[in-house]
C-alpha cells in the first residue's frame, strides 16, 4: 500500500499527457492539462505525509506534536490558486481562437502567418 | 501530423525518458517516513520564533515569502492577460442581452434561487472574510479567503441576474483590489528595507500565539495576497459572464 500515492500521481500525470496529445478539442485540453496539474498536488502532498502525524496548525495539539510537512503543503496551495488563474488565462486564448476560426480541434487550425499571406 | 502521430511520438518520448523515470521511482522516500529536514524545522521553530500556529501560513507569508511574491505576480500576469484578450468585445453594455441560440426559450429563476442565494451569499463572503483573517490561527488564509469571498460573488450573480449583478460590483473596484493587493505584499517587503532591515524582515510586534493578531508583517502580507485573489477572481468571473452576453449585432438580428 506504500506504493499507492507514487502510482496515483503517475497515473494522473499520464492519463493527462496522453489526453493532450490525442485531444481533437482545445477544451478539451486543458481539461487535460488540469488533470496533469493535479498530479502534482498528489506527489506533493504524498512526499510530506507522514503516518500517525497531525495538521501543521498548532491550535489544537500543542507546538512539538509530530506534524505532517508543512512546506509542500504551502506549495500545494499556490499550486492550485496559479493553476486556476492560468486555466483562465488559456480557456479566455481558446475563446479568441474559436471566434477567429470558428474552429476548436488543434489539428485543423493551421498559423497565422499562413492565414494571413492567403 | 496526425494523431496517430502524436500518439507515437508521446509513445516514443515515453520510451525515452524511461531510465530517468525509472532512477526518480526508485529514489522517491517510502511513502509516510519523509526525510525532508526543511518542513519538519519549520514545525520544530515556527511557533517559537513567529507566534503563530498555522504552518503553513508562515512558510507563504513568512519563511518563503519572496516566492509568493513572484507567485503573486504570476497571478496578477494570468489575470491581466486573460482580461485583455476579453475584454472590448462583449457585455460591456450593462442593457447587452444574453446572447442565445436562435428559437430557444429562456427560462427566467425560480423564486426559491433568489432566496437561497440571497440568503447565502453574505453568509458565504462573511465566512471567507473570517478565513482570510484567521491566517495565523486556524486552516485558512488569503488564498482560501479570497477565492470563497469571490464564489460569493458569483453566487449573486446566479440570484441576481446579469444586470443586477452588474450594478452591484465595479470592476473598477475588482482592478483596484487586484493590483493593490499586489502592490501591498510588495511593499510589506519593501519597508523592512527602508528601516534598514532585510527584505521581508518581520519587524512589526509579533503578537501573541493563537491570537488573531499574531505574526506581525504576516497579517499585511495575507491581507495583500487576500485582497489580489479577491480582485483577481472577481475580475474573470466578470470578464468570462461578459461573454455571455449578445454582441450589439447580434442583439439588433
Amino acid at each position: 500500500m506504500t506504493v499507492l500515492p507514487w502510482f496515483a500521481a503517475a497515473w494522473l500525470f499520464a492519463i493527462g499527457i496522453y489526453g493532450i496529445a490525442s485531444s481533437r478539442n482545445l477544451i478539451h485540453l486543458i481539461g487535460c492539462l488540469s488533470v496533469c496539474q493535479s498530479s502534482t498536488y498528489v506527489l506533493l502532498l504524498s512526499v510530506g505525509y507522514r503516518w500517525g502525524a497531525a495538521a501543521p496548525i498548532f491550535y489544537d495539539h500543542p507546538p512539538g506534536t509530530m506534524a505532517v510537512d508543512p512546506v509542500v503543503q504551502a506549495l500545494v496551495l499556490t499550486d492550485i490558486v496559479v493553476g486556476a488563474t492560468v486555466t483562465a488565462l488559456l480557456l479566455a486564448m481558446v475563446l479568441q481562437v474559436g471566434r477567429k476560426y470558428g474552429e476548436l480541434d488543434p489539428q485543423k487550425l493551421r498559423p497565422l502567418v499562413a492565414r494571413a499571406h492567403r | 501530423m496526425n494523431r496517430r502521430w502524436r500518439i507515437a511520438l508521446l509513445g516514443l518520448a515515453g520510451i525515452c525518458l524511461t531510465p530517468a523515470i525509472w532512477r526518480v521511482a526508485t529514489a522517491l522516500p517510502r511513502f509516510g517516513e519523509p526525510s525532508e529536514q526543511y518542513g519538519p524545522a519549520v514545525n520544530r521553530l515556527g511557533p517559537a520564533l513567529r507566534h503563530v500556529s498555522n504552518m503553513v501560513s508562515a512558510v507563504n507569508f513568512d519563511f518563503r515569502g519572496i516566492d509568493t511574491l513572484g507567485e503573486e505576480f504570476m497571478l496578477l500576469g494570468a489575470i491581466t492577460g486573460a482580461v485583455v484578450l476579453l475584454r472590448g468585445a462583449r457585455g460591456e453594455d450593462l442593457t447587452a442581452k444574453a446572447a442565445r441560440l436562435p428559437g430557444r426559450q429562456v427560462i427566467g429563476r425560480a423564486e426559491s434561487t433568489i432566496l437561497i442565494c440571497r440568503l447565502f451569499s453574505p453568509a458565504i463572503m462573511l465566512f471567507g472574510l473570517y478565513m482570510a483573517l484567521h491566517a495565523m490561527v486556524t486552516p485558512g488564509g488569503g488564498f482560501q479567503g479570497g477565492v470563497v469571498i469571490a464564489s460569493g460573488l458569483l453566487l449573486t450573480y446566479l440570484g441576481e441576474g446579469y444586470r443586477g449583478w452588474r450594478r452591484l460590483i465595479a470592476s473598477p473596484v475588482l482592478a483596484a483590489l487586484e493590483g493593490g493587493g499586489a502592490l501591498l505584499f510588495a511593499l510589506a517587503g519593501l519597508a523592512p528595507m527602508a528601516a534598514g532591515g532585510a527584505f521581508m524582515q518581520n519587524v512589526l510586534p509579533l503578537g501573541t500565539f493563537r491570537d488573531v493578531f499574531s505574526g506581525g508583517l504576516m497579517l499585511v502580507t495575507n491581507a495583500g495576497v487576500g485582497l489580489a485573489v479577491t480582485g483577481g477572481f472577481g475580475m474573470l468571473f466578470l470578464e468570462f459572464l461578459e461573454e455571455t452576453r449578445a454582441t450589439q449585432s447580434e442583439d439588433t438580428r
